[in-house]
């Protein structure tokens, strides 16, 4: 599989990490946004990363003027037609997203792969909004943030992705030293699901606002299991609300199974707008 | 089981069935004992046994041997005896039925074993999800290696004691 011109549509965290990636990989990219002002911003982010990354000795100055020139940043109706690959990552709006990959289908070239980087909707509604022809290249690739650090993409297979096409992602991407995990379309794919339990558990074990118990967890969890942060940290740096958001998601698509219930505590922190690090106040203080 | 007996100490490693680690406190009544409870809960042995004074869990300890240990009463002599025998004792004041490591993972572990079992994804591919994606230090089906029983038998103890549904094995557990 040849991938070298790449559409990330979406130029917020996620979607500016994932071309950034890209570029690194020195494919040619056009990141595009309805907000010039939001595609300056991303453009700085960028530039600023390569720079300081040229600072620091992990790239020269050629890599990364070569790097600067292969992505452009663009409104939809300039980015190239023939592109072999466009990344969706725009926000988590179901009908949104139908709208835009239906003008996506009738804009891109035939052998363009559709791609998604949702987090929560099934692969196989948003491919709803594309042609027949086109749902074999439409599938899921879920990037972790930051996109440039993480390592895993999901690939995900839509009921009517090409089986072909998602073994030759899997193998671009693990070409390109990134971990792919191929997974089937199903609620919170590989990783958001299994992870739900770090969490829950975790808040079982406590089961009440105990900021003292909760530290003895993340310090166990980390010194005893190895994990870098712990679940009441990582939830506060994450977002409580975020993170409650992201359970009742996949506790409601698995039909209200237990595994996935959510913990009243977590409802109390969203109620009390306790949301984490950004409002100073989750699990823990941050005066 | 093992057991390592040392001045008024009796320590006891190793899986047992809730039972035969019972049996173990009942044969020891005059013994200050220190036992591995991993998979169960500390809090109804410590009950019913006066003799026990700690209890840790090392059945899942990787190679570096860190064991989350509780003491009721602590002892500096069974701290410096756990280092001797290679483990390194981590002290909690947290008492809670599997402790809060093996709990947290048997829960991760069980979940990936669901979502192999609907063929999500192979258990290659959700290990390297976990440890790339949010950089678990092993993947699900690597800590499960060699520990299928303390697994089950953890889940069925805290759906024992919770009645809660979500503490129910995957078949490929059974």
């Amino acid at each position: 599989m040849k991938i070298e011109k790449v559409v990330v549509i979406g130029a917020g965290t996620m979607g500016s990490g994932i071309a950034q990636w890209f570029a690194q990989e020195l494919c040619s990219v056009e990141l595009v946004d309805n907000s010039s002002e939001q595609l300056e911003r991303a453009k700085k982010s960028i530039f600023d990363s390569w720079n300081k990354l040229v600072l620091k000795e992990k790239l020269t100055s050629i890599q990364a003027e070569k790097m600067k020139k292969l992505i452009e940043f663009k409104s939809l109706d300039t980015v190239t037609k023939n592109a072999d690959l466009v990344i969706e990552a725009i926000i988590e709006n179901l009908e949104i997203k139908k709208d835009l990959f239906q003008k996506l289908d009738g804009y891109f070239s035939e052998h363009t792969i559709l791609s998604s980087n949702t987090s929560s909707f099934p692969i196989h509604l948003m491919a709803e909004a594309v042609t027949l022809a086109r749902r074999k290249n439409f599938v899921g690739l879920h990037f972790f943030n930051p996109a440039t650090i993480m390592k895993l993409v999901e690939v995900i297979k839509g009921k009517e992705s090409s089986e072909e096409i998602c073994e030759e992602l899997y193998q671009w991407f693990d070409s390109k030293g990134k971990k792919p995990a191929m997974c089937k379309d199903s609620p919170g794919f590989i990783v958001n699901r299994v992870a739900r339990n770090f969490y829950g558990e975790p808040l079982r074990i406590v089961d009440e606002e105990n900021e003292e118990k909760m530290k003895e967890v993340d310090r166990i969890l980390k010194e005893v299991g190895g994990f870098k942060m712990g679940p009441f940290e990582l939830m506060d740096l994450i977002g409580i609300d975020v993170n409650y958001s992201v359970t009742c998601s996949v506790w409601e698509a698995y039909e209200k199974e237990p595994r996935f219930a959510p913990h009243r505590l977590q409802k109390k922190m969203v109620d009390e707008k306790r949301f984490g690090r950004k409002s100073k106040r989750g699990y823990y203080k941050y005066d | 089981m093992t057991n390592v007996s040392f001045g008024k100490y009796l320590l006891n490693f190793g899986f047992g069935t809730k039972e035969e680690k019972k049996d173990v406190l009942r044969k020891n009544s005059d013994r200050k004992i220190v036992m591995d409870l991993t998979c169960y809960d500390p809090a109804e042995f410590y009950n019913e046994f006066p003799q026990l004074v700690g209890t840790f869990a090392a059945l899942f300890a990787d190679e570096s041997k860190k064991t989350e240990i509780h003491f009721r009463e602590r002892s500096e002599e069974v701290v410096s005896k756990l280092k001797e025998l290679g483990f390194q004792p981590v002290e909690t004041t947290v008492v809670s039925c599997g402790f809060i490591f093996p709990r947290t993972i048997v829960q991760i572990i069980n979940e990936a074993c669901f979502a192999l079992e609907e063929e999500v994804a192979s258990a290659s591919d959700i290990d390297r999800a976990m440890k790339f994606g949010v950089n678990y230090p092993k993947g699900p089906f690597e800590w499960l290696s060699g520990r299928k029983e303390y697994v089950r038998v953890l889940l069925a103890e805290l759906l024992l004691k919770t009645g809660d549904q979500r503490y129910r094995a995957s078949n490929l557990l059974k």
